[in-house]
């Protein structure tokens, strides 16, 4: 079966066309690249130490670029109100096996741990690798363990809309009051002296916000993994 | 040795990935496709990023493929 058969001739002639038009574009972009561009990395590695902040990346990810990490948590949120708007009518299904001895004791047993292990990624995310967004979809599989292995297991709707709601607030309110102090959307007005670097309360608000991520990320994710759970067919 | 190391990696990533597609078997293909997000992470470990690394351990091989495995059950494809 040839290409020619399937396709007709003006869908292959505007895809050559596009073609030809993106190499063209591509040209103009290679002959005039600025010069400093495989660079611009190292300028800003040299201003990371300005924060206190022994973690390059979530300097990045939470100072310089934090108005983007709020965009992707406003992502996020859309993704679970879409999971949630679809599936949230449907009643939580009957699991008609009862899970296993073992999986129920070994469930209860790891949750805590499983638990400490996020929160400790969260709250040590400006040292170490790690962060917000992984600490928060760690302690998401944990719920999800106890969701698959117990049948009664319910995170209360109730508790799940208040931490997102006082997450998504915080990160807000911490940023207005960094315009309104350095007049900087999320400016860090906490003192971030680089001798303090390392230490576990260093680096200004940036520990803060990254661990207000961690509980909104944490929510969004169980409530998803939670509408998903409740499919009302039985199983 | 560590250079052998990265090439087997993305040999056994690149074989994983086409396997995954064109396997019958859905569950299957879910599995093979944690195995590339599990050589992936190996990768960004060598590759100096272990925050990328974490994020695709958790999200890429771990609640992905869960969710993955969940919406196969329901959809009660013959796997």
């Amino acid at each position: 079966m040839s290409l020619k058969r399937t396709l007709p001739t003006s869908v292959l002639s505007g895809f050559a066309l596009s073609g030809a038009f993106i190499l063209t574009v591509l040209q103009l972009l290679l002959q005039n690249v600025p010069k400093d561009i495989d660079r611009a990395g190292d300028a800003l590695l040299s201003l990371n130490a300005n924060e206190g902040v022994a973690n390059a990346v979530t300097t990045v990810v939470v100072y310089f670029r934090g108005f983007d990490t709020l965009g992707e948590i406003a992502v996020l949120f859309i993704a679970a109100l879409g999971i949630g708007l679809m599936l949230g009518e449907n009643e939580r299904c009957v699991i008609k096996a009862q899970s296993n001895f073992m999986l129920h004791t070994g469930a209860k047993l790891l949750f805590p741990i499983i638990t400490l292990y996020g929160v400790y990624v969260m709250s040590y995310g400006h040292l170490s690798p790690g962060g917000g967004f992984q600490g928060g979809v760690i302690i998401a599989s944990g719920v999800l363990l106890l969701l698959i292995s117990h049948r009664d297991f319910e995170v209360p709707h109730s508790f799940i809309v208040w931490l997102e709601t006082f997450a998504g607030v915080a990160y807000v309110l911490i940023g207005l009051i960094g315009l309104l102090t350095l007049d900087i959307f999320l400016g860090n007005f906490l003192p971030h002296d680089v001798s303090q670097m390392g230490l576990l309360l260093s680096g200004g608000i940036i520990p803060i916000i990254y661990i207000i991520v961690g509980i909104k990320v944490g929510s969004e994710m169980s409530a998803i993994v939670q509408s998903l759970i409740k499919r009302g067919d039985n199983v | 040795m560590i250079g052998f190391t990265i090439l087997l990696t993305f040999i056994g990533i690149i074989i994983m990935a086409f396997a995954s597609i064109t396997q019958k078997k859905l569950a299957d293909s879910i599995v093979l496709f944690m195995g590339v997000g599990l050589g992936s992470v190996v990768l960004f470990f060598i590759f100096n990023a272990p925050d990328v690394a974490l994020t695709e351990a958790v999200i890429g091989a771990g609640i992905s493929s869960l969710i993955f495995l969940m919406a196969l059950k329901h959809l009660k494809a013959k796997a």
